[in-house]
C-alpha cells in the first residue's frame, strides 16, 4: 500500500521527488567511490525516470542545501498533508492499477529472462544481449524494491548493507530512488560506440568503458570463472556484476511462477479492515465512486451548449433582458395609425382570420360641397323616399347635401348608430378560414373488385319448376347434372330435369320430406331422404339404367354380419328391406330402404364415397347423431353426447371429420381418433344451416339471426367474415363446387350470391364479394327461401321456397 | 310528292342511291338527297313512287332497306352513326322486297310436351315426353301414334321418303335411337333397329346429306354415328361379337364412338359428308372428322350450349345456349372473334334454332320466352317476325320444308305457320 501511495505522490509532485532523488544520489555516489562492485544493487532505474529527471533538471536548477530540501521537505509534508483527504479516496484504484502495471512487468522479465537465461547458456557474448540482461536486471531490482521484501544480502557487501540502513530512514519513499550513475540519459549507447568512455557520472566525470578482451579471453574465462554463468554487464557503466545468490533464488522463484518473496505468508490470517457486520445505518463499506468527485460530462456539454447559445446571442441573460426592458420603456412608444389598412390584421383568438371588408372611404357624395350632379333632384328624392322601408336597396344610405362651408356641417345624426353596427358585425361574425374534414362514404368502403370482373354468377331466373302442393324445403342435384330432386311438405320427392324444367318422377315418401341427398357414388344411384321419421332410399330410376338395375339387384342382398349391435343404436333405429316380393308397391314407387328412427329425422347427408350417410334428429337428445352404413346395413353412434340441441351436421369432403352444428356452435371431430378437434365459435343464437367448400378449408355458417359466417379453419375458431345481408333469418347456405360462388336463401325471399375466392396459397384470405341479390319468390306463411343449392357444374343456382316452386337462375 | 317534300325540308340533308339486286324494281341510278332522318316508311314511300315514274304499274310494294349489308332499323342517321359511316359520301341503299309475315296456318293437339318435330314433304313427325312419336300431315290431320320408346323423346330426324316408304329416325331418354320403316300406303309403322350404345339419355340425333349415316349425342357426353342401312348390317358394326351378344337382330351397335365432350352433348349437325359439328353443355362446339375419329376444331363459349344450326347455303353456324342470344358463328375462320353476330331479342334461354333450307340469311329460333322468332342475318337487333302462339316454353323447331315453320313447346301444341317467299 505505502510504496504506491508513494509512487502516486510522486507522480503529482516531481519537485520534491527530484530533491529527494538527489539526496540518495549523493549517497550512492559515496558507495561508488567505496565499492564500485556492489554498486548495481542500488542503481534502481526506472523507464519512466528520465522524465522526472528532466523535470528535476529544470525545476532543481543548480545546486539547493540540504537546509533548502530540507525546507522544501517540510513544506511538501504540509502540501501533502492537505492533500491527503483529497487523494485519500483515489488509493484503491491506484492501487488496482499499479498491480496491473505490476503483473505486465512480470510477465514482461519472465520473458526476457528465459531469454537470456538462454543466451548466457550459449554463451554468447555479444554486447546486445548483455544490454538487454543489463535491462532486465534493472527492472528485476526495481521490483525488489517495489515488494520490499528482498533485501540484498550479499557477503562482500557490508557496506552496502550500511547504506541500506542509512536508506533506511527515507524508507517511505526510497522505492523509487533511482541510482543513476550514468547521465546521459535514454540514449541510444551505440552513439559512444566510438569512444572510450560510455557516459558521465554526476560529477561530470567520463565513466570509461572497462577493457574488452578478446575472443580468446572470453572463451578462457568462460572455461575458468566458474562464476561466470551468473556474470551479467551492466547496462549503464559497462562493468561485469556477477549475481548474488539471492538474486538468482529471485529469478527462479520468478521463473517458476512463485511470489518473489519467500517469506510472504499466503496463507496469513485475514485481517478484517472492515466490519462484516450489518449496521442498522451502515457506514459505507465502500469508497465514495470516482464519479462522485468527478465533473459530469454531459453537464458539461449542456453547459457548453449554454454558453455557446449566449456567445451567439440566442439566449440572453437576465441582465441582458432586463436591460432591453429599460431601454424599451425609455424609448416613445409607436405605433401606426393606419396598420389594418395595409397589414394583415392580427387576430388572437381567431385562427386564420379574414379580416372583415373595409368600408369605402367617403366620395363626392359624402362632401359638405358636392358637385351639384350628386345632389337629388325631385325624382332621385322621390325614389329615396319610396325605398324608405326596404333602405338597403338605396343607392346611398343618405341625402347628399350643400354647405356653404365645413362649420354649417351639423353633426351627423346616425353616426353612433352606424358605428355600433359596424362594431357589432366586427365582432359578431368571425371571419375565419375553417377547414373542414370531408370524409367521403366511397372511401371507407373496401377495394372491391368489381362484380362485372367476377363473372360467370347467376344473374337472371331462368326456370321455374312448378309442381310441388306446398313448401319445399329440400333439394339435391345428381352429380352430372341433369337431374334435380326436391321434396317439401307435400310429402313427395320429385325428380325434375333441370333444363327444361319437366317433372320426371313423383315418389310419396309418406310424410314431410325434410331433406333429401343424392349419393355422391355414380354407380350408387340413390337418394336419401327423411321423411318425418323414415329415411328412405330411393332409386329414381333415371339416368343409367344398367346402374339403376344393378344397384337394385346389389340392394336385394342383404349382407348378414354377426357383430352385435348394441342396444343403444338398436332402440333409435331399424332398417327395413323392401324387395319385390314383400312389397310390391314400395317397390314401384322405387323405395329400396327404409331406416326408422324414433324422433323425426330433420337431416340426410352422404359422405363424399357414397357408402356411409348420417341422419340428425334434433330432439335425438344424446342419440341425436347417426352414421349408417350401407353396405352392412348398420348404423353407429358416432359422438356421445352433443352438447346442446344438432341443428346440422356434415363430412368433410375428404378427411374422416364430422361437423355437428349445435344451437351455438360448430363441433369438429375426427372420427378415426374419436375426439374433438375443434370448436367454431359463431357467436350467434341459432344455427340454421351449414356448407364446406369443396376444398375442406372454410366452412358457410346460416344463423337464423341473419348472419352469415364464414370460417377459415385454418386461420382460427372465430368467423373470418360475418356478412349481414338478409333482412330475416338465414333458412340455406351452399357453396358451389367448381366455381368461386356461394350462396344463402333466407325468409326474406332474398337468395344472394357471393363471390367467395379461396387461395391456395395459404398466406392469402378468401376473397369475398357479394354479387346478386335475386329475389323472385313470393313470400308463404313468413317463409321465403328454404333451401339453395348449386348445379354441380354450370353456375347455377336453384332455390326452393316456401311458395311451392323451385327456381333456377342462371 | 316526295320530291317536293324532301326539297322543302330545311332538315340537313344527306345523299342517298338506291341500289337492288332485284331487277324487276331497279329504280334510276343517281344520288338523292334526303333528310338525314329520314325512317323506312318514308323510303319505302320514296322507291315507290321512283317505280311508279318508270313503271304504269300501281302496285304498292314493302321494301326492306340494308345499309351496309344491315337492315335498316332505325332512322338513316342514327344507324349510320352507329355503324360508323361516312355521311359526306353517297351512301348506297339496297333495297329487297320485304319478306312478307308467315301466317299461323295449325295448331297441333298432343297429349304432352312435344320436345322433337322434323319435317318432310307434307309430313309433319313429332316427338313427346309420353314417349311416343306423331305423324301430322301439313294439314294437321293426325296421321299414326307409335309407341316403342320408354322414355320421353328427345329428338327426332327424317332418313329418306321415298314414295311409299318412310325411314326416320327418333332419340329418347332411354338411352336408345330407333329407326323406325313407315309404309305411308298402308299406314303401318315397324322398328328396324334399335340402337344401343349410350349410356344415358339421348339428346340430339343429326343424319348426313347422303342420309346413310346419322350421329347422336348424349349425356354420357359420346358422340356416336350409326348407319342408317335398313338392311340388317351384319359387317357395319363395330364389332362382331358385341353384335353377337346382344343376340337380337334388331339391335344395332354404333359404327364409331368418338369422345371428346366433358358433358352432355346438345345438338348434332353434319356440316359435310364426314364432318360433324356438335354443341355441348361444356361451353363448347367441337368439329369432329369422322373418317379419322377426332375433334379437328373447337369452338368456345362462355354459356353452355343448348342447339345448333348449320346452313349449307351461307356455312355459318349459328348456335343457342343458357342465354337469351343467339350467337352466330363461322367455322371458316381461325382468327378474331370467332362470334360474328349475335341476335338479341328473346328474354329467356333460347332452346331451339334453325337455318331456312332455301335462303342463306333467314333462321328461325325458338325459346323458353314462348315465342318464335323469324330472323334475318343481316338484322341483329331485331327479328323480322316473331311468331306468337305458343302459350308455354317452346322446346324444338322446323323449317326443314321451306313452306312451314313448324315448333313445339310445352304447352302440348305444334303450332304450324305457313311461310311464304318473298318475290325473289
Amino acid at each position: 500500500m505505502c510504496p504506491d501511495k508513494n509512487r502516486s505522490f510522486k507522480t503529482m509532485k516531481p519537485n520534491r521527488n527530484n530533491l529527494k532523488r538527489k539526496q540518495t544520489l549523493k549517497n550512492s555516489d559515496n558507495v561508488i567511490e567505496n565499492n564500485e562492485e556492489s554498486d548495481y544493487e542500488k542503481s534502481e532505474v526506472e523507464d519512466s525516470g528520465t522524465e522526472d529527471l528532466l523535470i528535476g533538471e529544470i525545476d532543481g536548477d543548480g545546486d539547493t542545501t540540504d537546509e533548502e530540501r530540507n525546507n522544501g521537505d517540510s513544506n511538501d509534508d504540509s502540501n501533502e498533508e492537505e492533500d491527503k483527504p483529497i487523494f485519500a479516496s483515489s488509493d484503491e484504484e491506484d492501487e488496482s492499477n499499479e498491480e496491473e502495471i505490476s503483473s505486465e512487468e512480470l510477465s514482461s522479465e519472465e520473458d526476457s529472462l528465459l531469454e537470456s537465461e538462454s543466451n548466457s547458456k550459449e554463451e554468447n557474448e555479444e554486447e546486445t544481449a548483455n544490454i538487454k540482461y543489463q535491462k532486465t536486471k534493472h527492472k528485476q531490482i526495481k521490483k525488489k524494491n517495489q515488494s520490499k521484501s528482498v533485501n540484498h544480502k550479499d557477503d562482500s557487501k557490508a557496506k552496502v548493507n550500511a547504506n541500506d540502513s542509512k536508506l533506511n530512514k527515507y524508507e517511505t519513499d526510497s522505492s523509487d530512488e533511482e541510482d543513476i550513475r550514468n547521465t546521459v540519459g535514454n540514449i541510444p549507447l551505440k552513439w559512444y560506440d566510438n569512444s572510450k568512455h560510455i557516459g558521465y557520472d554526476w560529477d561530470g566525470k567520463q565513466i570509461l568503458k572497462p577493457e574488452q578482451g578478446n575472443q580468446l579471453d572470453n572463451f578462457l574465462r568462460r572455461m575458468e570463472d566458474p562464476d561466470f554463468w551468473r556474470t551479467i554487464k551492466d547496462y549503464q557503466t559497462g562493468q561485469e556484476v556477477v549475481l548474488s545468490n539471492a538474486d538468482i533464488e529471485l529469478i527462479t522463484r520468478i521463473q517458476k511462477q512463485r511470489l518473489p518473496d519467500a517469506k510472504f505468508d499466503e496463507y496469513a490470517p485475514w485481517m478484517e479492515w472492515f466490519t462484516s457486520e450489518v449496521m442498522k445505518t451502515p457506514i459505507r463499506k465502500f469508497p465514495e465512486h470516482k464519479r462522485s468527485f468527478l465533473p459530469s460530462k454531459p453537464e458539461a456539454k449542456r453547459v457548453s451548449k449554454l454558453v455557446h447559445a449566449l456567445k451567439m446571442g440566442w439566449i440572453k441573460s437576465t441582465a441582458e433582458l432586463k436591460k432591453e426592458r429599460e431601454s424599451k420603456t425609455r424609448e416613445p412608444q409607436f405605433y401606426m395609425l393606419w396598420q389594418t389598412d395595409d397589414q394583415a390584421e392580427e387576430m388572437r383568438r381567431i385562427h386564420k382570420h379574414i379580416p372583415a371588408p373595409k368600408r369605402f372611404l367617403p366620395g363626392h357624395a359624402e362632401s359638405y360641397n358636392p358637385p351639384p350632379e350628386y345632389l337629388f333632384d325631385k325624382r332621385e328624392l322621390k325614389e329615396w323616399n319610396k325605398l324608405k322601408n326596404t333602405p338597403w336597396k338605396r343607392k346611398l344610405h343618405f341625402i347628399p347635401e350643400k354647405y356653404d362651408s365645413l362649420r354649417q356641417v351639423p353633426a351627423y345624426p346616425r353616426y353612433i348608430k352606424e358605428r355600433f353596427q359596424r362594431c357589432l358585425d366586427l365582432y359578431l361574425c368571425p371571419r375565419a378560414i375553417k377547414m373542414k374534414l370531408t370524409i367521403e362514404p366511397e372511401s371507407l368502403v373496401p377495394q372491391l373488385p368489381s362484380p362485372r370482373d367476377l363473372q360467370p354468377f347467376p344473374t337472371v331466373q331462368s326456370m321455374i319448376y312448378e309442381g310441388h302442393t306446398d313448401m319445399v324445403r329440400c333439394m339435391t342435384v345428381e352429380s352430372l347434372g341433369q337431374f334435380l330432386a326436391s321434396g317439401g311438405d307435400d310429402s313427395t320427392l320429385r325428380i325434375w330435369e333441370i333444363s327444361t324444367g319437366r317433372c320426371v318422377k313423383v315418389v310419396n315418401c309418406g310424410g314431410t320430406v325434410r331433406s333429401v341427398a343424392w349419393c355422391p357414388n355414380q354407380n350408387l344411384p340413390l337418394i336419401a331422404v327423411a321423411a318425418d321419421q323414415r329415411v328412405l332410399l330411393i332409386n329414381p330410376g333415371v339416368g343409367d339404367h344398367v346402374i339403376s338395375k344393378k344397384a337394385d339387384k346389389l340392394l336385394e342382398i342383404i349382407p348378414q354380419s354377426d357383430v352385435i349391435v348394441s342396444e343403444r343404436v338398436t332402440a333409435v333405429v331399424q332398417w327395413e328391406n323392401q324387395s319385390v316380393m314383400d312389397n310390391a308397391e314400395d317397390w314401384n314407387t322405387s323405395i329400396r330402404v327404409v331406416i326408422n328412427h324414433y324422433k323425426i329425422v330433420k337431416q340426410v347427408t352422404w359422405h363424399a364415397k357414397g357408402d356411409y350417410f348420417l341422419s340428425v334428429m334434433p330432439d335425438g337428445q344424446n342419440r341425436a347423431v347417426l352414421i349408417h352404413q350401407l353396405s352392412k346395413r348398420r348404423s353407429h353412434l358416432p359422438i356421445g353426447r352433443p352438447k346442446g340441441q344438432v341443428q346440422c351436421a356434415l363430412f368433410h369432403p375428404f378427411k374422416p371429420f364430422l361437423f355437428i352444428a349445435t344451437q351455438r356452435n360448430v363441433r369438429i371431430y375426427d372420427l378415426m381418433k374419436q375426439e374433438m378437434i375443434k370448436k367454431l365459435f359463431t357467436n350467434s343464437q341459432w344455427i340454421s344451416s351449414m356448407s364446406i367448400h369443396p376444398g375442406g378449408d372454410n366452412l358457410l355458417v346460416g344463423t337464423y339471426d341473419k348472419k352469415l359466417l364464414w370460417f377459415d379453419l385454418d386461420l382460427s375458431t372465430k368467423p373470418y367474415q360475418i356478412l349481414r345481408l338478409h333482412g330475416t333469418g338465414i333458412r340455406g347456405v351452399a357453396y358451389h363446387k367448381n366455381y368461386p360462388l356461394f350462396a344463402s336463401g333466407a325468409d326474406d325471399r332474398g337468395l344472394i350470391v357471393c363471390h367467395g375466392m379461396v387461395y391456395s396459397d395459404l398466406l392469402q384470405n378468401p376473397l369475398i364479394v357479394p354479387l346478386k341479390r335475386l329475389c323472385n319468390h313470393e313470400a308463404f306463411n313468413d317463409f321465403g327461401i328454404l333451401d339453395v343449392l348449386f348445379h354441380p357444374i354450370q353456375p347455377w343456382i336453384f332455390s326452393a321456397g316456401a311458395d311451392s316452386t323451385i327456381r333456377m337462375y342462371t | 310528292m316526295a320530291n317536293s317534300k324532301i326539297a322543302v325540308s330545311d332538315t340537313p340533308q344527306i345523299q342517298i342511291r338506291f341500289v337492288t339486286k332485284q331487277q324487276q324494281y331497279a329504280v334510276p341510278d343517281y344520288p338523292l338527297s334526303v333528310p338525314t332522318s329520314i325512317i323506312i316508311s318514308e323510303l319505302n314511300v320514296l322507291v315507290n313512287e321512283l317505280l311508279k315514274e318508270s313503271d304504269t304499274s300501281n302496285e304498292e310494294i314493302e321494301f326492306d332497306f340494308l345499309i351496309c349489308s344491315e337492315f335498316l332499323r332505325t332512322s338513316l342517321i342514327e344507324h349510320i352513326i352507329e355503324r360508323a359511316i361516312s355521311i359526306e359520301e353517297v351512301i348506297n341503299v339496297e333495297y329487297i322486297v320485304k319478306h312478307p309475315p308467315p301466317e299461323p296456318q295449325d295448331c297441333l293437339i298432343h297429349d304432352d310436351w312435344v320436345s322433337a318435330v322434323s319435317m318432310c314433304e307434307k309430313w309433319i313427325l313429332t316427338g313427346c315426353y309420353d314417349n311416343t312419336l306423331h305423324l301430322w300431315t301439313a294439314k294437321g290431320k293426325h296421321h299414326l301414334t307409335i309407341p316403342g320408346h320408354s322414355s320421353p323423346i328427345k329428338a327426332v330426324a327424317w332418313i329418306s321418303l321415298d314414295g311409299d316408304i318412310g325411314v326416320f329416325v327418333s332419340a329418347s331418354q332411354d338411352q336408345t335411337a330407333i329407326l323406325w320403316k313407315w309404309n305411308v300406303e298402308s299406314n303401318s309403322v315397324e322398328t328396324v333397329h334399335i340402337c344401343k350404345g349410350h349410356e344415358r339419355g339421348l339428346e340430339a340425333v343429326g343424319v348426313n346429306s347422303l342420309s346413310n349415316l346419322m350421329a347422336t349425342g348424349s349425356w354420357d357426353t359420346m358422340l356416336k354415328i350409326w348407319s342408317t342401312s335398313l338392311q340388317d348390317d351384319s359387317e357395319n358394326g363395330e364389332s362382331a361379337s358385341k353384335r353377337k351378344k346382344t343376340d337380337c337382330s334388331k339391335t344395332r351397335v354404333p359404327l364409331r364412338t368418338m369422345k371428346g365432350h366433358k358433358e352432355a352433348i346438345s345438338g348434332v349437325v353434319w356440316s359435310d359428308k364426314t364432318e360433324i359439328i356438335t354443341s355441348s353443355w361444356d361451353h363448347t362446339l367441337k368439329i369432329w372428322d369422322t373418317e379419322l375419329g377426332g375433334v379437328k376444331h373447337e369452338f368456345t363459349g362462355n354459356k353452355s350450349f343448348f342447339d345448333l344450326d348449320y346452313s349449307p347455303l351461307s356455312k355459318v353456324l349459328i348456335t343457342a345456349s343458357a342465354d337469351k342470344h343467339i350467337r352466330l358463328y363461322d367455322p371458316r375462320s381461325t382468327e378474331g372473334a370467332v362470334v360474328k353476330s349475335m341476335f338479341t331479342s328473346h328474354t329467356q334461354w333460347v332452346q331451339s334454332i334453325r337455318w331456312s333450307t332455301t335462303e342463306e340469311h333467314l333462321f328461325m329460333s325458338g325459346a323458353y320466352d314462348n315465342n318464335v322468332k323469324l330472323w334475318d342475318a343481316r338484322s341483329p337487333r331485331a327479328p323480322l317476325f316473331d311468331l306468337s302462339g305458343h302459350e308455354d316454353k317452346v322446346l324444338c323447331c322446323n323449317w326443314s320444308n321451306p313452306k312451314f315453320l313448324v315448333s313445339g313447346g310445352t304447352d302440348n301444341t305444334v303450332r304450324v305457320f305457313k311461310s311464304r317467299y318473298a318475290v325473289v
